[in-house]
């Protein structure tokens, strides 16, 4: 199974700080670890869940042996680290950001009770994509509940899945 | 299974039954969720991490008896107030 990982700067992942062996002309070696969803093991996105894991630099990512797959990740006992997306870093982290930035302002000017929310968008764009992606959803969120925050999530998702296959 | 993202201050609350391990699935991927865009919940859990590695590797006889007799009073006082 092909899927996608999102590491800091270094290669190193947000939430356990392991440094992944990265690509060059050729894929990383394969890591091994047990599964135990959110415990340990190989944790991946597939296209529909990269707007709720967005970072520094995109990998694809070769899973194999046991693969669990869960609401907005996939845990696998064997990874490794097919190539860099160079798009991501690019241009595509920052045209996702704006687009992001947008549809918070969109939604936010769509409400009359949510202007207040409009000012706060702009000044966070320093902030990122993540942020801007979940502020976008926050907002929408205010408006139509959890289920309006899934949706924007969604459409961010399939924003970037969209130009990641072009 | 949360009805609204977490907060900041819901972080705060979990933090340590994510770091046992003890959260639902569920739970534990909106945790995640909001560390991947708070910089500032991400550098706390980080923080968290680093005083349970560094606390970790501190065994009773390297402690200062001093330190331990310290410790002891204001553990006492603390559960009197």
């Amino acid at each position: 199974m092909i899927g996608y990982k999102f590491l800091r700067a270094d290669g190193s992942t947000v939430f356990s700080g392991f440094s992944w062996p990265l690509p060059g002309s050729e894929p990383g070696p394969w890591v091994e670890v047990p599964v135990h969803p959110c415990r340990s093991g190989i944790h991946a996105c597939r296209a529909g869940d990269l707007s709720y894991w967005v970072g520094e630099t995109l990998y694809e990512i070769e899973l194999d042996g046991e693969i669990v797959e869960q609401r907005h990740k996939v845990i696998a006992s064997r990874g490794r680290l097919l190539r860099r997306v160079r798009a991501w870093e690019d241009g595509l982290r920052d045209e996702f950001t704006r687009m992001c930035a947008n549809r918070a302002h969109e939604i936010a000017r769509a409400e009359p009770v949510l202007t207040a929310l409009d000012e706060d968008i702009e000044p966070s764009i320093s902030d990122g994509p993540a942020m801007l992606g979940f502020m976008a959803a926050a907002i929408a969120e205010e408006r139509g509940g959890m289920d309006a925050y899934r949706a924007e999530r969604e459409r961010q998702a399939a924003w970037l899945a969209e130009r990641l296959r072009s | 299974m949360r009805d609204h993202h977490l907060t900041c201050q819901e972080i705060v609350e979990l933090v340590t039954d994510y770091l046992e391990y003890a959260l639902d699935s569920e739970t534990a991927a909106q945790f995640e969720e909001h560390i991947n865009f708070c910089d500032g919940c991400a550098a706390y859990l980080g923080q968290m991490r680093a005083a349970i590695e560094t606390v970790g590797s501190v065994e009773p006889e390297d402690v200062p008896q001093e330190t331990l007799d310290g410790l002891l009073v204001a553990f006492r006082e603390w559960k009197r107030t």
